[in-house]
């Protein structure tokens, strides 16, 4: 056997195990029910809930944010961010959270948020419509 | 709808750049076939007629395409809205600086721009390909007429083939604004996307299509060396076409990471987004195609893996370009493009680049020359093989990562409503793998680089290799202990990466320096891998040790999890906070056009608080086109050799931020008028319900004095206005600040405008109604003075006062007079005594001469209710005429008061130290540097 085929074997012998292993990492979107039953961090999909409490006050303490989000299995749950607000926040159609359960509430690492795009919609720009 | 006269409509350039598309479209087809037959029949006497045909179809291929180029820059040069792409990518207030980066905002412009790249290379090709243009350009030809079809925009059978960039508003929508036949007048475009507006988007899109657009040449090449089976003369002939494409494609994506670096406020270079990593497979797999090719030119080994590697390559542009372009990639990216229903075409097109490459090699590849000895162990060869391999091992794990998306979609297909899998944490899952890569590639760069092809001789070098060996793993390990120090690398897995960095920046010098003897005409790999080294050094720093600034500096290090990380602070302006040995104020900003500028002074401090360093840095905010609401926060770095700081605000306040917001919030407030004395204070009382408590507080409010010709920041002056303001003073009952506002009213063309001001530290705003204006007119109106002529010294009684010219003084200084160039100023300074009183006050009405025109300015003592002015001077007595006028004693104004206006004037910011960045770009920059000289020089060499 050639040096190069015993080399490209045990390639293909680590790809393997790296692809079991990558196996860990990647997951469906979990929602807060899984996250409850998880020791680590989660990735939580879901909506905005637009009608309760937006809390972020910049003067108080510009790191903490909370909201709450409701996931696709209706549950809804308070989330709690330590950082500052995302931009076009209110505009989400859809919520990615990372991190996980502290008690009745969620604490998030991460947030990612799908908005529509400002760029698309059917609109056309008049004239006499710019300020 | 019944047709319509339409009434200034450019109908030319459409009609013409839609003609050339199609034609454009058939000439890269006529081209394709004709060279085909010019190499099929070379042997017969019609090839050089086929040769010509191609020839000719590949320049009325590419002129074409010029045209169309150029119908899209003049109705966008000229905002014709009329046509779609015009009206969604420029608009009327779009500065023409960016006129290239709309162009190839658009899928549309982009598809045309990697065009253009090919038909520039095509050209070059034409001119220096020889017996080689015809298979090549074969190739290329084709490549053309399938990108051509994207920009097509024709329906066939139902089906929309391709998006036309020069296709009429009116045939994209069905909106009732068509109706009106002279719409093209109301309509206006929707611009640039703030986010893009910046020297970035001009100069990395070309850059990385060129990149694109280079790969597609080695891989036309490696068709062409399939097709006519003369390998070796193919290896010869493309290989500075390979050396071009990794650099050109490599600064590409480094542009890209510095455009993310510098004006996106993630803060970093690198996300592993699905949109970068796609760009970096091509790379990886064109630079391990190089190295291959090399071994294969300088031994005869692994041809066929060159031949792969190419073609990989030109596989994964397409697979990149279907990944960014059809929406596949949905929510796991942040800057794909936007859908355009094209997605079965990307999928045809790049499957057929799949498939019919790697058919065509397994058809030939018996006739590729294979070396049945195996590569020895103790050659370059060999281990730069292993090297390749590696490289395609990262590149295939990427892509299996970054491809997940696409899975999910084919899982879908079988089992509907499927839950897609999503990468947890996608840049420790890339980081995690890629690392081990860097391990490989650094030890192997460093200890391959002293082989020799085809090493006969081994014995006899053997103990020089090893000693070079033994002392540069010595160096590396010692400097690596000291790196670690530096940059707090911890982690065991981390230490061997950055040992194997700068292992390969020691045997590469030392083989710089010992071997080729500082022959820099070979020296392109040797800079490209001491560049890899610093690379990994640079990635290691920046992104093991970024630390915040902008932290809470009394938390722990180390005792707060990455959830509790406090990485914002709010600066309050003019109010300095120190932060981490830095002292930080936010000084103010300023509004050019849609870019606030912010100014964010740091104060490095040292012991004893001496300040150790000075500086200024400048984040910015951009608004939207319509100026609306805030689009983007742009960071603001300090470079240093060792590290920068990164700033950008995370937060402005809501009414800053965004003007509808602000309106809603100024509509909220609740202005109470209220009447105040001028010259003496009044206690005005507010009450702040909070659930069960109510707080009381008491301030005291007073009028100072009434100011003509008023100014205020954000009244610009114009003639015939009449700006009046008031001087306020406002102090909180029990605490020692003053505050003083000057709020405006203009009276403009009958209509009076108000000029708020906000006392930020009490939550005020005070503005003055109109009714204040009537005050102070009516006020003035029914005054009756009374003259008297003066002299100095004289003194005369008015209604229970003593006044007494005290002086007539040239150039008065008074707050209500600015003096003027050219004035000439008298002042009366009058000393007014009550009767039965001794505390005297004085007074100063001034008499102005300005522009030849004869003007006073009235003084008066607001607590009494006096007026004064100067009327006249009489040069033959000497005498002053002074008018006296009583109006009603504590006068006093209306204004209007809310309580409870939030502040204005703070931002919540970030800011980071990235440590050793540096390393990352010079390493980086190397790289492509290396690659670039390695082109230069082979190109010579083939000249000769």
């Amino acid at each position: 056997m050639k040096k190069i085929h015993l080399i490209g074997m045990i390639m293909i012998g680590i790809a393997i195990y790296l692809i079991i292993t990558a196996g860990g990492e990647v997951a469906t979107y979990a929602n807060f029910d899984d996250a409850r039953g998880t020791e680590g961090k989660v990735k939580v999909v879901g909506h905005l809930v637009k009608d309760k409490e937006i809390v972020y006050d910049e003067l108080k303490d510009p790191n903490y944010f909370t909201f709450y989000m409701v996931d696709d299995n209706k549950e809804e749950r308070k989330v709690i961010l330590n950082q500052g607000k995302p931009q076009d926040f209110e505009l989400s159609e859809q919520i990615v959270l990372t991190g996980k359960m502290e008690g009745d509430e969620f604490l998030a690492s991460e947030i990612l948020l799908k908005c529509p795009s400002k760029y698309k919609d059917e609109e056309v720009y008049l004239k006499n419509e710019k300020g | 709808m019944d047709e319509i006269q339409y009434i200034g409509e450019h109908l030319l350039p459409g009609q013409i750049g839609r003609l050339t598309i199609i034609l454009s479209f058939v000439a890269s087809f006529l081209a394709t076939i004709a060279y085909y037959f010019a190499e099929q029949k070379k042997e017969s006497a019609e090839a050089s007629n086929w040769l010509k045909m191609g020839r000719f179809g590949y320049i009325v291929h590419g002129l074409s395409l010029f045209v169309t180029i150029g119908c899209i820059f003049y109705v966008m040069y000229f905002r014709m809205y009329e046509y779609q792409y015009a009206q969604l990518h420029v608009s009327d207030d779009l500065e023409m600086k960016y006129i290239l980066s709309a162009f190839w905002e658009g899928q549309e412009g982009s598809f045309l721009l990697w065009m253009f790249w090919h038909v520039i290379l095509g050209f070059i090709l034409i001119r220096v390909a020889k017996n080689w243009e015809a298979p090549v350009m074969s190739v290329l030809s084709l490549v053309q007429f399938f990108i051509g079809s994207m920009v097509l925009g024709v329906y066939i059978f139902e089906t929309k083939i391709g998006a036309n960039p020069l296709m009429m508003l009116r045939d994209t929508m069905n909106i009732p604004l068509f109706a009106q036949a002279d719409y093209v007048d109301l309509l206006n475009g929707n611009g640039l996307n703030p986010l893009l507006q910046n020297y970035w988007m001009t100069i990395h899109p070309p850059t990385l299509f060129l990149g694109f657009a280079s790969t597609t040449i080695p891989f036309c090449y490696a068709i062409a060396g399939l097709w006519n089976g003369k390998h070796d003369e193919m290896l010869k002939v493309s290989f500075p076409w390979a050396l071009f494409s990794g650099a050109i494609l490599g600064t590409g994506i480094l542009m890209g990471g510095a455009w993310a670096y510098e004006a996106l406020t993630f803060g970093g270079y690198w996300a592993w987004d699905p949109v970068e990593n796609a760009s970096l497979v091509p790379w990886i797999l064109i630079v391990a195609g190089i190295h291959t090719h090399l071994v294969a030119r300088a031994t005869g080994h692994s041809i066929r893996s060159t031949y792969l590697f190419y073609l990989m390559t030109f596989f994964f542009i397409l697979y990149s370009t279907f990944l960014t372009r059809s929406g596949v990639l949905g929510e796991t990216s942040v800057h794909a493009f936007t859908e355009m229903g094209l997605e079965r075409q990307l999928l045809v097109f790049t499957a057929f680049f799949f498939i019919v490459p790697l058919a065509i090699f397994f058809v030939k590849q018996k006739s590729i020359p294979r070396i049945e000895k195996e590569e020895a162990l103790a050659s370059k060869e060999f281990w730069m093989f292993i090297g390749s391999l590696v490289l395609l091992f990262s590149a295939c794990l990427i892509t299996a990562s970054t491809s997940l998306p696409v899975y999910n979609k084919i899982a879908e297909l079988f089992q509907p409503g499927f839950d897609g899998y999503v990468i947890q944490d996608p840049v420790e899952h890339h980081n995690k793998y890629q690392l081990w890569i860097g391990v490989f590639i650094g030890l192997l760069t460093g200890a391959a680089q002293f082989f020799r092809f085809k090493e006969a001789n081994w014995g006899a070098i053997s103990k020089k290799y090893f000693i070079h060996l033994g002392i540069t793993l010595m160096i590396a390990a010692i400097l690596t202990f000291a790196a670690a120090q530096w940059i707090n690398v911890y982690a065991w897995q981390y230490q061997i990466l950055l040992f194997s960095g700068i292992f390969a920046v020691v045997t590469n010098l030392d083989y710089l320096i010992t071997f080729i003897r500082g022959n820099l005409k070979v020296a392109g790999s040797v800079i490209s891998h001491v560049g890899f080294g610093l690379m990994i050094v640079g990635i290691l720093a920046s992104g093991l040790n970024k630390e915040h600034i902008s932290t809470d500096p009394f938390t722990q290090r180390g005792l707060l999890n990455e959830e509790m990380l406090k990485r914002n602070v709010i600066l309050f302006e003019g109010k300095p906070a120190l932060l981490n040995d830095y002292e930080i104020t936010y000084q103010g900003n300023s509004m050019n056009a849609n870019l606030r500028t912010y100014d964010i002074n740091f104060k490095k401090l040292g012991e004893e608080g001496k300040v150790l360093e000075d500086f200024t840095v400048h984040p910015t905010a951009q608004f939207d086109n319509k100026l609306v609401k805030v689009a983007a926060y742009n960071p603001s770095t300090k470079h240093y050799l060792d590290k920068d700081i990164f700033t950008h605000i995370a937060t402005l306040p809501k009414k800053e931020a965004d003007r509808e917001e602000a309106q809603k919030m100024e509509d909220s407030l609740n202005y109470r008028i209220i009447e105040v004395p001028l010259g003496s204070e009044m206690t005005f009382v507010d009450t702040l319900v909070l659930s069960d408590t109510t707080m009381i507080n008491r301030f005291l409010l007073s009028i100072e004095s009434v100011i003509p010709n008023a100014t205020h920041p954000d009244y610009e002056p114009k003639e015939k206005d009449l700006a009046i303001g008031a001087k306020i003073k406002i102090q909180q009952l029990g605490k020692p600040e003053n505050y003083e506002a000057n709020p405006v009213a203009v009276l403009r063309n009958n209509l009076v405008y108000t000029y708020p001001i906000q006392i930020n530290d009490l939550a005020f705003k005070v503005k003055l109604p109109t009714s204040f204006f009537d005050k102070v007119f009516a006020t003035e109106m029914n005054l009756e003075y009374q003259n008297f002529e003066l002299k100095e010294g004289d003194a005369i009684n008015f209604n229970g006062y003593e006044v007494q010219l005290e002086q007539v003084a040239r150039d008065p200084k008074h707050p209500n007079y600015q003096p003027e160039k050219d004035d000439i100023a008298v002042g009366a300074i009058l000393k007014v005594t009550k009767n039965g009183e001794s505390k005297s006050e004085f007074v100063q009405p001034i008499y102005l001469i300005r522009k030849m025109n004869p003007m006073m300015i009235k003084d008066k003592l607001a607590a009494d209710g006096l007026n004064f002015q100067f009327t006249k001077i009489d040069p033959t007595t000497g005498k002053m005429s002074i008018g006296i006028a009583q109006s009603e004693a504590n006068m006093t104004y209306p204004i209007e008061l809310s309580t409870n206006s939030l502040r204005t004037d703070y931002i919540v910011f970030e800011a980071i130290i990235f440590p050793g960045i540096n390393f990352f770009w010079a390493g980086s920059i190397m790289m492509m540097f290396g690659l670039a000289m390695s082109w230069i020089r082979r190109r010579f060499e083939l000249k000769r």
